[in-house]
């Protein structure tokens, strides 16, 4: 490492320390999280004013201006490129990055004593790959006929020549997302391996902080499933370039095609551990924030490992339960249910760990505890409404409908986004060296956290009532008659909770620049980062230090002085 | 059957404070009630979760004078606990439900009907309308004397099962009858089978459940329950003055005269 010759070039655009590159990853996470968001505002404004053009403050007078359906209004198709980018950018380029990308090259170096990542050049390359395919998928918003339109899971024929979409976005958005899988992959493969061969000596598996653990879950997973997912992608870019027919069939494809259903397995072998790969880390935050704040001890630390690593392992073997109305063969679909069914357990005990880490605690309510909270509150109601899904009978009726939706957005989105806010909240002072705005932070929780639930719990009910997903004009029918007045007052709280995040915005920008200072160890947290001066300098530790004890050493009774002892500071004798 | 459901019904109205389309189907009320018993469950284990989150803000927040009490909660008795409420979860939500569901699927759902007083129809969705055909008096399929009806419209009987096959003609549908609690996929290449059975007369909407391009928001079809009788009369109509099967032609390239196919032997 030269680190004398530093250009701002090398500092900080193709800059090899982890630190930098978890920053460059929160920038893209946070910059596409809005991207993605101003969607969400959109589809919520067109479905309760179907057809009518958008007002100034949705930028009415510059965006679809030559829609077919005339100035300023949301069609049909431009309601289909929506929904679709919204869920591709929130899952694959606002969520991961966030979690995976910002905080994984961020904490994992730190949390187990390492001077960096074991390839930082590999990891600068996983950036700006990512960032390449970022540009790909940004560049088909500049397509005559717009972006892909088949919905974020992409089914074909839908998404093949033959589906019927005019133009090349879903072209591009196969291959961004293939590129996006490259950077994903790149980056797993250096987590993993930092995190077997750079643990400070001390530094055992069962004594690394649940971040870590999480982090550590989520590569393995994308290590093996991302290349599956990269497959499917690879065949449908050929379907769609090169005039293959693996995932093409039926009467429109004349001569004998392939199987549109072997996508569905593909995908879904990747989609549902894909869940994993966004929770767990949320998961291992949740964990190690609530014990911070807590004052004491992850309750049954190990059990919770062991919890999530056998989540993590069940979620490679219970993708079906995304197919039950396919036709699929009874023995399987019994199988998966089962299978599926099985998860609950290893959740409700870890589940149960969250609770009993709070129980007998000292509580404070620092911004991140509340985020951490939160993910508890809206964890269990989606996970408890998973049971619906997983269910098949259950299932027939609900599948397809707003119902899912509701129930992964409160797992995918509430979830692993207050998991991402209580990282930012919880580690911007060891990023930045100054704290956030308390006060903001409190503001933005409270209107995050409620018209969230009033939007996602309702959209739990109007698929109950029967709505079914992907919509463009709900008024279309008959027996959604009794929904459409949840609409609006969806769209409304929406629209809160969409300001609520430029209120993040401001608190984020202000505290960059004018927050207040904040000492080493703000939180007094015991993990190894919180040990290191801010700025943290290339290569992390001037020595390397010695892990003498857990992640988690709150208030234990030999302390005299202070209720916590950081991994490497041995006990007082 | 239908006495289970109003004890259920009595016993519990549910969270959701909108209320389903209104079922129709002689086996919808065992969706009902599988959803309703996942309510209550819900209802019991979060409430718990909820409550426990509350005592504990209020009990044990931060303040002067009180203090974490230190607990690594990794004793025998702490993990034996957890796993036996984990156990506990497992076996009052997850065994009853698998239980509820296997039993519905093996009775009801994947049970069918067999001997002639079955109708049989075949579907083939396209973008963005509904084909239905009907075998005519030869109950074949796929021959000349089919019934076909106008795009997007289906009857039935009341009180008679149906057994639909589905296949799609170009993209990925999914029949979607809210007020019958099912829906059944519509792959290209592939044909599926469901079954139903009608209580009540009336008309009822079809859906599109699977996003499928741009008009799937109103890929919608008719559903007409009649009387024996009339449905009888409806088929004679069909069969004087309905429109013609459009032929596809050219069997040397392998694409079927019609798009009806020969009766699938339900095979579950």
């Amino acid at each position: 490492m030269n680190k004398n010759h530093k250009s701002f070039w090398t500092k900080y655009i193709f800059s090899k320390d982890h630190k930098v590159i978890g920053k460059q990853f929160l920038w893209l996470g946070i910059f596409f999280l809005l991207f993605g968001g101003f969607q969400a505002m959109l589809i919520r404004w067109s479905l309760s004013n179907t057809m009518e053009p958008l007002p100034w403050w949705l930028f009415g007078n510059i965006l679809y201006q030559n829609s077919p359906v005339g100035a300023g209004i949301i069609g049909p198709d431009a309601y289909n490129q929506l929904f679709t980018m919204h869920g591709t950018i929130m899952i694959f380029w606002a969520i991961t990055p966030l979690l995976i990308g910002a905080f994984g090259n961020f904490c994992i170096p730190l949390q187990i004593g390492a001077p960096d990542m074991v390839f930082p050049k590999l990891n600068m390359i996983s950036f700006w790959v990512m960032f390449l395919a970022s540009i790909t998928l940004l560049a088909s918003y500049l397509l005559p006929q717009g972006t892909a339109a088949s919905g974020w899971t992409s089914y074909p024929p839908l998404s093949t020549p033959v589906g019927g979409i005019p133009g090349q976005g879903q072209t591009l958005w196969t291959l961004s997302l293939t590129l996006a899988g490259i950077s994903t992959l790149m980056g797993a493969i250096n987590y993993i391996t930092t995190i077997v061969r750079l643990r400070a000596p001390g530094m055992g598996y069962f004594k690394m902080p649940l971040t870590t653990w999480g982090l550590f879950l989520t590569s393995i997973l994308n290590a093996v499933f991302v290349p599956i997912i990269a497959a499917g992608l690879i065949i449908l870019l050929l379907d769609n370039v090169a005039g293959t027919q693996f995932l093409i069939a039926g009467q429109k494809a004349t001569i004998p095609g392939g199987d549109p259903l072997l996508y569905q397995h593909v995908f879904w072998i990747f989609g549902h551990p894909e869940v994993y790969i966004l929770i767990l880390p949320a998961w291992g935050v949740v964990s190690d924030l609530l014990s911070v704040f807590s004052r004491k001890p992850a309750f049954g630390y190990k059990v919770t490992v062991i919890c999530m690593s056998t989540i993590a392992a069940l979620s490679g073997i219970v993708w079906g339960h995304h197919m039950y109305t396919t036709g699929m063969s009874p023995l399987l679909g019994k199988a998966f249910m089962f299978l599926t069914l099985i998860i609950s357990i290893p959740s409700s005990i870890f589940f149960l760990n969250w609770l009993g880490t709070l129980w007998r605690g000292s509580l404070k309510f620092e911004v991140p505890m509340l985020f951490a909270m939160s993910v508890m509150w809206v964890f269990g109601l989606g996970g408890l409404t998973g049971l619906y899904n997983a269910t098949i009978t259950s299932d027939i009726y609900l599948h397809d409908t707003y119902f899912v939706v509701g129930h992964f957005h409160y797992t995918m989105a509430a979830s692993v986004m207050f998991g991402a806010f209580a990282a930012v909240y919880f580690w911007f002072p060891k990023m930045f060296g100054r704290k956030m705005n308390k006060k903001l932070g409190k503001i933005h929780f409270w209107f995050s956290f409620i018209p969230l639930n009033l939007v996602f719990f309702n959209m739990m009910v109007m698929g109950y009532a029967g709505h079914h997903r992907r919509i463009f004009n709900p008024s279309e029918y008959e027996f959604l008659k009794p929904v459409l007045g949840l609409n609006d007052f969806m769209t409304t709280a929406a629209f809160i909770l969409g300001i609520a995040q430029v209120i993040f915005v401001i608190n984020f920008v202000f505290s960059l620049f004018k927050g207040q200072k904040s000492e080493r160890n703000p939180w007094e947290a015991a993990t190894l980062e919180w040990t290191i001066d801010t700025p943290i300098p290339h290569g992390n530790f001037t020595e390397v230090p010695t892990i003498y004890h857990g992640p988690h050493e709150y208030g234990n009774p030999l302390l005299k002085d202070k209720d916590w002892i950081s991994q490497s500071e041995p006990f007082p004798l | 059957m239908n006495q289970v459901k109003k004890i259920n019904n009595f016993f519990f109205s549910g969270i959701w404070f909108l209320d389903p389309p209104k079922d129709v189907s002689v086996d919808g009320w065992r969706i009902d009630n599988v959803i309703q018993y996942i309510d209550v469950v819900i209802m019991i284990y979060f409430g718990i979760v909820a409550l426990a989150m509350l005592y504990f803000i209020i009990k044990y927040h931060a303040r002067p004078g009180h203090k974490a009490i230190y607990d690594r909660g990794d004793t025998k008795k702490h993990v034996g606990i957890t796993l036996g409420m984990g156990l506990l979860v497992f076996l009052s939500i997850d065994v009853v439900i698998e239980g509820l569901s296997f039993r519905d699927l093996n009775e009801a759902f994947w049970n069918f009907p067999k001997g002639d007083n079955v109708v049989r129809i075949e579907v083939m969705p396209q973008q963005f309308a509904w084909n239905f055909r009907y075998a005519g008096n030869d109950n074949t399929f796929g021959t000349e004397d089919d019934l076909i009806p106008s795009q997007n419209i289906m009857h039935i009987p009341v009180n008679k099962p149906v057994v639909i096959q589905i296949a799609s003609y170009d993209v990925i549908h999914s029949f979607y009858l809210p007020n019958f609690r099912i829906k059944i996929d519509a792959t290209p290449g592939m044909i599926n089978t469901m079954w139903f059975q009608a209580t009540e007369t009336g008309t009822f909407e079809i859906a599109c459940a699977e996003f499928c391009g741009n008009s799937h928001y109103r890929m919608k079809g008719y559903l007409t329950v009649e009387s024996e009788e009339d449905y009888n009369n409806w088929l004679q109509s069909l069969d004087e003055e309905g429109p013609v099967d459009e032929l596809w032609g050219d069997e040397d390239e392998g694409i079927p005269i019609r798009w009806g196919w020969a009766w699938k032997k339900e095979a579950i």
